[in-house]
């Protein structure tokens, strides 16, 4: 073996944009193994298409490197980075067919004809779209078209994956059949996966690791059960997890806060609730619950019926406990 | 880099019209005519002195602006009547788009000619109609009172349909449900029109008149081939006069001057109307 | 609704009447024209067969505003492309310097600009050559092609681009393969309008061009005009008209559609 072995994957370091006198993204630290899903999670404006673009190449960081198997790719031109990116919108070339969209860029690249039908034909294959080979966008569906956008990034081979909230644009019963599509092609392969998305639940169902953002700075990274159990800060863990979670007032520069799945009603004694409204969702009911310390969410069995007013409590474990000034939380 | 893509295009523009623009400055400040035997000899601001006394220049301006005036004021009354008929759907409004666009296709040129000859003094077929009624042939193109509305009359026919055009795309800008919104809270269609159409027209109507103001003081195939300037100068415009002064009396110097004039008066106007513009938006707010 | 009616026969009337009139006059002979004619008589084909065998013969001046006019919109084209292209690509301060001065200089009326042209014609010795006048014609046109192309390239998504440039295509590449096919709606508009305004123009055709074989069609036509000095022959005249609006004619009936969204997209944008 010789010296040094070079850092697989995608690595991030102190990754900054400026726009004007706008700090945008502010000093990313990360990495992406080969193979591994990494989500980027966020509200909007919290800098994770910024992050996106500025692997890709679309945009210039002010700051920071960015590494690709070892090599330093910060000031490549995207047309060499090799990436295959989704766009949100997808942008499909409206004017070329199915096919004619996956070949452009080989085509252009000079690539021997029988390879491009081979890689071409594969791929419509493996996303069943070989019956749409010869149609325009415009004459897909939604579900079809994020299907075509995928296929053309798989087909160049590219040395990482790069999506941009790719299902924004689906229904809601497409976007859960295609989470799992998703996983099996893109995830586990040679590649480093990067996915940008602000809707947590996609982001936990696929990703590996997620990544979150908030206003440029990176706020935790780790496994979705860690943010859900150690969130490292009072915005993750408002963040992370449906319904939110229920804070309690800083008392003695500590914040309490409980998830709603974790209260329970209590025989007698506990913090006095109301019920305002119920959700029946078959197997569970949600409820929003009217206590001293604001509006409460709370989620518990659907087949339980409850009082309209009785005493919350919840086990002490499960309480998570937060720095009041800094929101960090308190081990 | 993608900067140097532009640069064929602006090169050509800055020859076809910044140098002009700076030739004639250069020009103004000299003499180049018959007596100089077509050399530039600089005469200081001789030209335009003789300008300000210029009784021609003054006349022609006034005539100018007054064409200018009526026919865009009159352009933007029909126009608006013609894009509110455009605008509505029905079988055979691609049709009546087509054919009215016609006239603002042909070449001015052609169809001054043909103005001429309708207003023929006494076989055009206006004449003929008014012989038809017993009465005597008009000299329509051979008296002054009469000559500069006929010059406005081909005007307006010709240029209508742009800005029916222009205002058809502001008609078209405006969203539906409004109308609908307007009234379910018991508009009228009238009030409607003042109270929705005009005023969401207004940048289209604005947009129109900037546009065709500057070409309609800038006239001159249409009153060259219609009147040739008569009779007696009556409908000579400034455009025309600077075309005289080079090409008839072949002095340079002076039919620069009087361009320049003309352009000081086009930028005194546009002034005039951006200034209108950003009162009636501050009228409104 | 019967005031709609009455309005489109307005209009139709208006618009229609001055050019069914030249036709009319086209085909009557001169006698007809003057004094009345019993019958059928005072119809004639005369008017057509005096231009078409007039030297040159009156194709030659549709020939040859076909050429420059086909010049000009290549040419135009061709500059205006490129440069509505790299303008959007300008930061926006920039971009909305360069529109502002192309605005204004769309509107200017350039006639102003006839005698400087005709000295730059003369010192570079492009006066009396036909392609010569596409390059005033595409100086004078690009302000509203580049307006109109740069708001084409403006309405398309931006990720377009930035996918053909991931796919490794070059600014060329991206240009031709992407972008163009896609503003080629706005292409044909533009093209369109400025066939349109070189067929039409008149000054500088009028003061470049001396020689009778070389004469635009608008230039052509007012010279038989003032090839008299006591009467226009007005029947002759007609059918030089009449001939010279033909293509204009088909241009309008084929391309409607595409002529109004230039006009109006130059409105809107």
């Amino acid at each position: 073996m010789s010296g040094v072995q070079r850092p697989q994957g995608l690595v991030l370091e102190g990754l900054e944009r400026r726009v004007g006198s706008n700090l945008v993204l502010d000093g990313l630290n990360l990495s992406v193994a080969p193979g591994e899903c990494l989500a980027l999670l966020g509200p909007s404006g919290c800098g994770k298409t910024t992050t996106l673009r500025l692997i890709a190449g679309l945009d210039q960081p002010s700051a920071g490197r960015i590494r690709l198997d070892g090599d330093d790719i910060t000031r490549q031109p995207p047309s060499r980075r090799e990436v295959g990116m989704v766009f949100q919108s997808y942008a499909l070339y409206p004017h070329l067919t199915v096919e004619r969209n996956l070949s452009l860029g080989m085509e252009l690249r000079g690539l021997p004809r029988e390879r491009i039908a081979a890689q071409i034909s594969s791929v419509l294959e493996l996303l069943q779209l070989e019956p749409q080979r010869r149609r325009r966008p415009a004459e897909l569906s939604g579900g079809q078209r994020q299907r075509v956008a995928l296929a053309r990034a798989l087909v160049r081979q590219p040395r990482l994956f790069l999506l941009d909230e790719p299902m924004s644009n689906l229904d809601a019963q497409l976007r859960e059949d295609l989470r799992a599509e998703l996983r099996l092609l893109l995830c586990g392969g040679p590649q480093p996966v990067v996915y940008v998305t602000h809707d947590q639940q996609e982001a936990m169902g696929l990703a590996d690791r997620i990544a979150v953002l908030h206003q440029g700075r990176l706020q935790q990274i780790g496994s979705p059960r860690e943010l859900y159990d150690q969130p490292a800060n009072l915005f993750v863990a408002g963040f992370i997890g449906r319904p939110r979670i229920n804070v309690l007032p800083a008392e003695a520069g500590c914040i309490r806060a409980v998830r709603p799945e974790h209260l329970e009603p209590l025989a007698e004694g506990g913090l006095p609730a109301r019920v305002l409204l119920r959700e029946w969702q078959g197997a569970s009911q949600l409820l929003q619950l009217e206590t001293p310390h604001g509006r409460w969410r709370m989620v518990c069995d659907g087949r339980v019926e409850l009082a309209e007013s009785f005493g919350l409590g919840w086990p002490p474990a499960r309480e998570l406990r937060f720095e009041a000034g800094s929101g960090r939380r308190l081990h | 880099m993608t900067l140097l893509l532009t640069l064929p295009a602006l090169l050509l523009l800055a020859l076809v019209f910044a140098v002009p623009l700076l030739r004639y400055g250069w020009l103004s400040f000299h003499a180049d005519s018959v007596i100089t035997g077509l050399q530039p000899v600089p005469n200081g601001g001789a030209n335009w002195l003789r300008l300000i006394e210029d009784e021609r220049f003054w006349q022609d301006t006034v005539q100018t602006l007054r064409f200018a005036g009526l026919s865009v004021a009159l352009e933007l009354l029909v126009g608006l009547a013609l894009a509110l008929l455009l605008h509505h759907s029905w079988r055979g409004r691609t049709a009546l788009r087509t054919i009215t666009l016609l006239p603002w296709a042909l070449p001015t040129a052609v169809m001054a000619l043909g103005w001429r000859w309708i207003f023929n003094d006494p076989y055009g077929p206006i004449n003929a109609l008014v012989q038809a009624l017993g009465l005597p042939a008009l000299p329509f193109l051979s008296s002054p009172a009469s000559t500069w509305l006929v010059v406005v009359l081909a005007d307006v026919w010709k240029t209508t349909p742009f800005v029916a055009l222009l205002l058809l795309a502001g008609l078209q800008s405006i969203p539906t449900d409004l109308y609908e919104a307007f009234a379910l809270e018991g508009g009228t269609p009238a009030q409607a029109l003042r109270r929705i159409t005009l005023p969401l027209l207004l940048p289209y109507a604005f947009l129109a008149v900037l546009f065709r103001l500057a070409q309609a003081l800038g006239v001159f195939d249409l009153v060259q081939i219609l009147t040739g300037g008569g009779p007696a100068g009556s409908t000579e415009t400034l455009a025309l006069y600077s075309y005289l002064s080079a090409m008839r009396f072949l002095d340079f110097g002076y039919s620069a001057t009087v361009m320049l004039g003309m352009f000081v008066l086009l930028l005194g106007l546009t002034a005039v109307l951006l200034l209108g513009r950003r009162w009636l938006a501050g009228g409104r707010a | 609704m019967r005031f709609r009616r009455l309005a489109v026969l307005l209009v139709l009337l208006w618009s229609l009447l001055p050019l069914l009139w030249q036709l009319y006059t086209s085909l009557r002979t001169g006698s007809a024209l003057i004094s009345p004619q019993p019958g059928l008589s005072g119809w004639t084909l005369d008017n057509y067969r005096q231009i078409l065998s007039g030297d040159p013969p009156f194709w030659r001046f549709l020939l040859n505003s076909t050429v420059v006019g086909l010049a000009s919109t290549a040419l135009t084209l061709l500059l205006a492309i490129p440069c509505a292209y790299g303008l959007q690509r300008q930061p926006a301060r920039t971009r909305a310097l360069l529109s502002g001065a192309l605005l204004a200089a769309a509107v200017f009326p350039y006639v102003l600009l006839f005698l400087a042209l005709l000295e730059l014609a003369r010192r570079f010795g492009l006066a009396n050559h036909l392609l010569a006048l596409s390059l005033p014609y595409a100086g004078l046109t690009l302000p509203l092609a580049v307006l109109l192309l740069g708001a084409a390239f403006r309405d398309l998504p931006p990720e377009l681009e930035e996918s053909a440039l991931l796919e490794g295509l070059n600014t060329w590449q991206r240009l031709r393969w992407v972008l163009l096919p896609l503003i080629a709606p706005a292409s044909a508009s533009t093209g369109l309008l400025v066939f349109l305004f070189s067929w039409n123009e008149y000054p500088i055709a009028l003061t470049w061009i001396s020689r009778q074989e070389l004469l635009t069609l608008p230039i052509a036509i007012a010279r038989i005009a003032g090839s008299s000095v006591y009467t226009v022959p007005y029947g002759a005249f007609a059918a030089a008209t009449v001939l010279g609006s033909l293509p204009l004619l088909a241009l309008m009936v084929i391309f409607q559609k595409p002529i109004v969204a230039g006009l109006t997209q130059g409105a809107v944008k």
